[in-house]
């Protein structure tokens, strides 16, 4: 099977404890695949590994090819692999605008110049995308949750990536948050082909969603299930 | 909002106005060369605002870009006897050549460990500066330690006017290339870095560089203003590398309104001319700053510029959500949830 992503071997321990032993994972491309496990089971700590925040004690991650396993967060976010946060981080002073364009303008130095005018197009085709075109000028502390949730889809989708790590992002949102932003990432899933691993706890969500789903227990994946 | 900044715009353009109407009124040399000094001032507490205040790296050790521009500008004049404006650009780009080696030393670190790390840094060049002296070749005669070192000036008695105003035009020229750095789009970025690092970083933003620049911009314009101050004052001291001088930048950018430029600079002058033109004793001063850093802290976190802009947004009843300025399609989006 052709790959996106390859973990192989992921270990990793805090201190005494070890929280991951030997995870190994493929995604494909354009692939939905979920991850569920209970509390403790090692989800973000994986999620963290394969985005870039932490490194590996052993194991290695495969991207597109190449091995990214000591790449930090921003030069993999630059590849095209995207990350969502459990409790998002926004920019307490900036609008909900301006961190659109951080996203994009960072996405825009791996191919050259940009100029202001050029980001304009983007940033609120974006913003209209995500539902937050009329919120564009609130800066980011006054956001709601869902807002917020909002905000992170359109922070990852700036870099047209090609796998969303999204961990745990429709915890906490209202049904109709949760309804249009399941529907936005299923159509990100269909017309760009962009593959997503999903973390969440809520197993009807993801079968809803993915097509495989993993089970993560005790630092191990136990179990994997075709949807 | 529009209305709003052209309000803002007439207000300073009213002030520097009357700064450049000021000298005619025949004043006492003392009052211009407080003004002088006190542009030179607010220029430098104005660089603190680019990596304190817009990339939100607290440094304590400003006054060592601006110092090491004093020195540099005294030691290539008088020993090795360059032109001074050779001089001055080589202390510039050395101030921003330290400025790029403290970012470097201060990526890995984030908060109060930068502030340490600076604060350090600072302290190590001061106590450098009190204790190092220099020997002249031909005279014989020791310079630097407590007595510093003079600059090599190609004139004699410089017009208190004329040092007026050149400071004056620097501080105006600074001002503008610092305020078009922060609302530049490397400005955004530095913004989004010191809201929240983490998020800027997974949104593509490699920070430790950011970072860099930041200190690197700062301290050339740091390292401008110590060239400039000691132009003035003809003399490069230890004075130029103190804690002192650091803490008044973080205080007149804390107080003047962080990130905004503006603010640290208004407050900066302000500051220093009441509380020179008072003539009170050092003493007084730094128990007057410390006690207006409190009150700000206190009662007014977002400063001077912070508070007045969210009066402002309370008076007009807006909560942000309108547009600074409308630029490019006005389309619908698809809903607010």
């Amino acid at each position: 099977m052709n790959t996106l992503l390859t973990a192989d071997g992921i270990t990793k321990s805090f201190g005494a404890t070890q929280v991951l032993s030997g995870i190994t994972l493929s995604v494909a491309p354009g692939e939905p695949v979920g991850l569920f496990g209970p509390n403790g089971s090692g989800k973000t700590t994986l999620v963290n590994i394969l985005s870039g925040l932490l490194l590996p004690d052993a194991g290695t991650v495969r991207f597109d090819g190449k091995e990214i396993t000591r790449l930090p967060l921003d030069a993999r976010y630059r590849l095209g692999i995207a990350r969502t946060f459990q409790i998002p981080h926004p920019y307490p002073a900036l609008s909900v605008r301006e961190a659109v364009r951080v996203a994009l303008d960072a996405g825009k130095r791996k191919e050259g110049s940009a100029t202001r005018e050029d980001e304009e197009g983007p940033t609120e085709d974006l913003l209209a995308r995500t539902g937050l075109f009329n919120q564009r000028f609130v800066p980011c502390a006054k956001l709601s949750q869902g807002c917020l949730r909002r905000l992170e889809f359109a922070r990852t989708l700036a870099c047209r990536p090609k796998l969303l790590i999204l961990d745990e992002v429709f915890s906490a949102l209202s049904a109709a948050d949760e309804g249009d932003l399941m529907a936005l990432l299923r159509a990100v899933n269909r017309d760009e082909g962009t593959a997503f691993l999903l973390v969440s706890h809520n197993p009807p969500l993801l079968k809803s969603l993915c097509r495989r789903i993993l089970v993560l227990e005790e630092g191990r994946i136990v179990r994997e299930r075709i949807v | 909002m529009r209305s709003a900044a052209s309000f803002r715009g007439g207000w300073l353009a009213a002030g520097i106005g009357l700064l450049l109407l000021f000298p005619l009124s025949s004043p006492d040399v003392f009052f211009l060369d407080v003004f002088t000094t006190g542009f030179l001032l607010a220029a430098f507490a104005a660089s603190w605002d680019v990596v304190g205040g817009v990339s939100g790296q607290i440094t304590l050790g400003h006054a060592l870009p601006f110092g090491a521009a004093a020195y540099a500008c005294a030691l290539l004049t008088t020993l090795a006897g360059w032109p001074l404006p050779l001089a001055v650009a080589a202390a510039v780009l050395l101030a921003a050549a330290v400025g790029a080696g403290i970012g470097a030393l201060s990526a890995p670190l984030a908060g109060p460990f930068v502030a340490l790390l600076t604060l350090a840094l600072g302290e190590i060049a001061h106590e450098a500066a009190v204790g190092h002296t220099f020997f002249s070749g031909p005279g014989g005669y020791a310079w630097g330690g407590e007595g510093g070192i003079p600059v090599a000036l190609p004139w004699r008695d410089a017009s208190p006017f004329s040092s007026y105003y050149a400071a004056l035009a620097f501080l105006c020229l600074a001002s503008f290339g610092m305020l078009r750095f922060s609302r530049s789009g490397a400005g955004l970025i530095l913004r989004a870095v010191a809201g929240s690092p983490i998020t800027a970083q997974a949104s593509g933003v490699p920070i430790a560089r950011f970072k860099r620049l930041a200190f690197t911009v700062g301290s050339a314009f740091a390292g401008a203003a110590g060239a400039g101050f000691v132009l003035h004052v003809g003399r490069a001291t230890a004075t130029d590398l103190s804690l002192e001088l650091s803490f008044q930048a973080a205080t007149f950018a804390a107080v003047g309104g962080r990130g905004t430029i503006v603010g640290p600079v208004v407050v900066a002058l302000v500051l220093h001319v009441l509380f020179q033109g008072l003539s009170l004793p050092p003493s007084a001063r730094v128990l007057l700053y410390a006690l207006t850093l409190l009150v700000t802290l206190r009662f007014f976190p977002g400063g001077v510029v912070g508070t007045a802009r969210d009066l402002a947004l309370r008076l007009g009843g807006k909560d942000g959500a309108q547009p600074p300025r409308l630029r490019g399609r006005n389309k619908p989006g698809k809903g607010t949830p």
